[in-house]
């Protein structure tokens, strides 16, 4: 490291169509979470420009970018990334709440996006009262409460047994069904699979990127 | 985000770790309760001093006589009347500051009405004395020109007198006798109410002239008085003129300088700015208690806001990974260490107030609520809240969103 500048991505040229369903795989340090993040209007690029949408991210301040994140993104996260002091349906409400929902009809999607990932009769337990499977369908409520364009999941399955994982990927799966775009980041091949793309990275380059035949 | 929905994650992350917002608060509590039962004093003091006011007539000094052992010789403290009607003359042309002055003689004696018996003072003075000691008449009259020369057998008494001689019928026109001289009363004085060494209702009051020939002859001859009540133009000149009533009184009594006087000022002026002078001096030490903690607390706040930061910064990422803008995470936590500092207000001000009346009621120090001092807590306590948690806050606001994500 030293003076030296490091690239965490180099050169990438990418472009992902609405309705896809793309899996990134690399190893730590590939850049893959690089990317994810610029996908994912929490970074702007240093040089290169990114477009979502109609909208030039590159050019943003934070305001736009949250807003942005808040209508169109929702994250998913390998620790699922839920407040602790708030109970399922508060967690699912609190997009909501920054995009100035009014308090009805807020709840009313937070218990739809509940209702949605199967937990219906989990609304008021909090999160330290959840399997870990179950917190992570909260934190995917979560992400399409504020029915988004764009879901980006972080090792969605990397803190679940393997039988928690595919319940989780199926969900994933229906919501692509659906139309939503989904970008997934992964180092496993099996749960890679789920993707319509597969895109391989390297050294902050991509090194491979094509459809996947076995889907 | 609306306020009602930044109060709610407020209180849901204050109430999570309630024993901790009450510790930080510790500080706005002393601070506020400070203020408050500073505020109280201070009112209290004035309110006090304006009814001594009230009673005994502002701007006044009193001279009376007093028996000088300087010669080794003490004549006991009744056989020295050193006063007379000309020292009170002199006076008067001497020195312009002087308003008016009220000389008096006085005895306590027995007064027989109605086949009741009541022991009285009995005052023989001018009318002066009505304005100069605020007294008020609730029926009757003072004094006419006439009955002050000739020394007429009129009497004014006061609320206490009346009472005990003719309960609540009017005593107007009645005859009393005082020392088996029988005298008409002619006015009845408004209730003063009494202080803690006297009872100010308890007097009757007759002409100078007719108290020196037929009640204190013996006493007061020729033309000694007891004392006399000086009014000064105005406040400004009450000191000053004390000096000067000195001075005189010394040139007219033949007393050097330094010798002893065989007179005694005494300026009512000086006890009630003692009164003020030692509320004041505790109110600035409550001020400094509650300046000081106010400042302690706020630091109190700003420490464990920004410990509350560190603790959350996953949160915080996460938040604006939904959509949270700065002024969103700014704004939630400056209204959790106002919520902080507000909490702090209102356990001070019942603390303050729980004070107030201890003091009040042990001490029987004379203490009132101000509301204004309440609203003056409110505005402390919440200030401070949002001077203090702006840093923390400020710091929230400007996370990375990756970085505070990233937060293990």
């Amino acid at each position: 490291m030293g003076d030296n500048k490091l690239l965490a991505l180099d050169n990438i040229d990418l472009s992902i169509s609405e309705g896809d369903f793309v899996s990134i795989m690399g190893s730590s340090g590939s850049g893959k979470s690089t990317l994810m993040n610029i996908i994912g209007c929490l970074d702007v690029p240093s040089s290169g420009e990114y477009h979502f949408r109609d909208n030039n991210v590159s050019t943003l301040n934070s305001n736009k970018l949250a807003e942005l994140r808040n209508k169109d993104i929702g994250f998913v996260f390998q620790n699922f990334n839920l407040l602790p002091r708030l109970n399922a349906q508060e967690n699912v409400v609190l997009p909501l709440l920054y995009s100035g929902k009014n308090l009805k009809e807020r709840n009313k999607l937070a218990i739809e996006a509940l209702e949605s990932v199967g937990l219906k009769d989990r609304v008021h337990h909090r999160p330290n009262q959840l399997s870990g499977g179950q917190q992570q369908r909260v934190s995917i409520a979560r992400a399409i409460a504020g029915s988004p364009k764009l879901i980006l999941a972080d090792e969605p399955t990397g803190a679940l047994d393997s039988k928690t994982g595919l319940e989780i990927m199926k969900i994933l799966n229906d919501l692509n069904a659906k139309g939503i775009t989904i970008v997934l980041v992964t180092h496993e091949d099996d749960i890679a699979n789920y993707g319509s793309r597969i895109i391989k990275m390297k050294d902050g380059k991509i090194l491979e990127d094509k459809k996947n035949v076995n889907n | 985000m609306s306020i009602t929905d930044l109060i709610y994650l407020s209180q849901k992350s204050l109430r999570s770790n309630i024993l901790r917002s009450i510790l930080t608060s510790l500080g706005i509590i002393i601070g506020v309760s400070s203020v408050i039962t500073m505020i109280s004093i201070g009112t209290g003091a004035r309110i006090e001093v304006e009814q001594q006011i009230e009673r005994f007539g502002s701007n006044n000094l009193i001279v009376r006589s007093q028996s000088s052992s300087n010669r080794g010789v003490s004549m006991g403290a009744n056989s020295v009347n050193t006063l007379t009607l000309k020292d009170m003359e002199a006076l008067k042309e001497e020195l312009p500051a002087i308003k008016a002055i009220a000389p008096n003689v006085a005895l306590s004696t027995q007064i027989v009405a109605n086949g009741n018996n009541w022991l009285a003072t009995v005052t023989g003075t001018t009318n002066d004395y009505f304005d100069l000691g605020n007294w008020k008449f609730e029926n009757g009259r003072s004094f006419e020109e006439e009955e002050l020369s000739s020394g007429a057998r009129v009497a004014i008494i006061g609320k206490t007198v009346q009472k005990n001689l003719f309960d609540t019928d009017s005593p107007i026109d009645e005859v009393i006798r005082i020392n088996k001289v029988p005298f008409t009363v002619i006015g009845l004085l408004d209730e003063k109410g009494g202080t803690a060494w006297a009872d100010l209702d308890d007097t009757v009051i007759v002409p100078l002239k007719t108290a020196k020939q037929r009640l204190v002859a013996k006493k007061f001859p020729g033309d000694q008085i007891r004392s006399m009540t000086i009014n000064v133009r105005s406040s400004d000149l009450l000191f000053k003129t004390e000096k000067d009533v000195d001075t005189v009184m010394r040139k007219l009594h033949k007393i050097s300088a330094n010798g002893n006087p065989d007179f005694v000022i005494r300026n009512y002026a000086q006890f009630l700015n003692a009164r003020q002078e030692s509320s004041r001096v505790m109110s600035i030490l409550l001020a400094t208690v509650a300046g000081i903690s106010l400042i302690v607390g706020g630091i109190g706040i700003m420490n464990i806001m920004l410990v509350t930061v560190t603790e959350r910064t996953k949160e915080i990422g996460v938040c604006m990974s939904v959509g949270a803008k700065k002024r969103d995470i700014l704004l939630q936590f400056l209204i959790e260490s106002l919520m902080i500092s507000l909490i702090g207000g209102l356990i001070g001000i019942a603390l303050g107030l729980g004070v107030i009346f201890g003091v009040s009621e042990y001490f029987k120090w004379k203490m009132s609520l101000d509301y204004m001092s309440i609203v003056l807590s409110f505005v402390f306590s919440s200030s401070i809240g949002i001077i203090f948690g702006f840093y923390p806050a400020r710091k929230a606001a400007n996370l990375n969103p990756i970085d505070a994500l990233r937060y293990e």
